[in-house]
């Protein structure tokens, strides 16, 4: 059953105690701290780790976040925090400590592309880009754990042209869906 | 500018696929355990981060510390398992304890005249180190990851 309480009362009540509120948070955003820590290029195993540390940054500061109503911007941004600190992790050192970083921060920005329907006018732009894009970003985003190798056969591309065409791919749809923005 | 890691959650959200995988949900569901409901939080200090790069796979050192107080820990690694040393200045006084936490399990040690602890054979993953104080507020360290 899904919880109605809007995010900020939720943090609020988890913060009391309220393990129920607790509960409908990660019901409403362990989806997309999931996805982002994913698309970082982590394995299964290193994903599920950053969102626990996520999880476990959110139990680090549940009286100290600046703007409740945005937790669930928050909690993105500190998935991909701890997604981006595991795929740097260490400098050859064992075993690997995984320090937090800095003090308290605020939810990046670009988080807010994860609403639901920013998804939604996103595959709208994805349907407007040219070939070997359209196909591409389809790909990466349907079959998640498709190699570079797989990917280059899919498109019958070579494997090293794999990463740059990924690259100019996603600054397309950037581009395409900013101009969107920018139309009153 | 957004960045490619949205971008690309983005789509497989919409896309619906890429679930979160139900074990995850449940970890996270459960981390709500290790809530403290007051604590003072002892953060990672730069000066001991590391010991000699030579060493690649010795102990590591960590400091985390408060205005007023600090864990010194030492992390070894054996058979894939991490073993915890460490010790807390200033010594808070008789009846002290120790927690050291992880998600699954908290070993509790009381706090002998040195100040020293330490636990071995613990499952890899997130750590916390809390020391309980009588009379006073206990102290957390910030959550650290420790892998092989």
């Amino acid at each position: 059953m899904s919880d109605h309480r809007l995010p900020e009362e939720l943090l609020k009540a988890a913060a009391d105690g309220d393990h129920s509120a607790w509960t409908g948070l990660v019901g409403r955003f362990g989806q997309r701290m999931w996805s982002v820590a994913h698309a970082c290029g982590l394995n299964e195993a290193d994903t599920a780790d950053a969102v626990q540390g996520a999880w476990l940054r959110l139990l680090e500061n549940l009286h100290s976040i600046r703007d409740p109503a945005s937790v669930g911007a928050w909690l993105a941004t500190a998935a991909r925090r701890e997604a981006l600190l595991i795929s740097r992790r260490g400098a050859g050192l064992r075993p690997h400590l995984c320090l937090p970083e800095g003090g308290p921060f605020d939810p990046d920005p670009a988080s807010l592309i994860l609403e639901a329907d920013e998804g939604r006018l996103l595959w709208q732009a994805v349907s407007a880009l040219h070939e070997p894009c359209r196909t591409l970003l389809r790909l990466v985003a349907t079959v998640p754990e498709a190699g570079t190798h797989q990917l280059a056969v899919r498109l019958g591309v070579p494997t090293g042209s794999v990463g740059p065409t990924r690259l100019r791919c996603l600054n397309k749809l950037r581009t395409l869906i900013s101009q969107e923005e920018t139309v009153p | 500018m957004i960045d490619d890691e949205y971008l690309l959650a983005a789509l497989r959200i919409a896309a619906g696929h890429d679930p979160v995988p139900a074990h995850v949900s449940a970890a996270a569901r459960d981390t709500f355990a290790l809530r403290l409901a007051q604590a003072d939080t002892a953060a990672p200090a730069e000066s001991v981060a590391t010991r000699d790069t030579r060493d690649a796979d010795g102990p590591r050192l960590v400091r985390f510390a408060t205005q007023d107080f600090s864990f010194d820990l030492e992390v070894t690694i054996g058979d894939g398992l991490i073993d915890l040393a460490g010790r807390v200045t200033p010594h808070p006084g008789d009846g002290a304890t120790i927690d050291i936490r992880t998600p699954h399990l908290t070993v509790s040690r009381d706090l002998p005249s040195t100040g020293q602890f330490a636990a071995t054979g613990l499952p890899p993953g997130w750590f916390s180190v809390v020391c309980h104080r009588p009379g006073f507020t206990p102290v957390a360290t910030r959550w650290v990851r420790i892998r092989p």
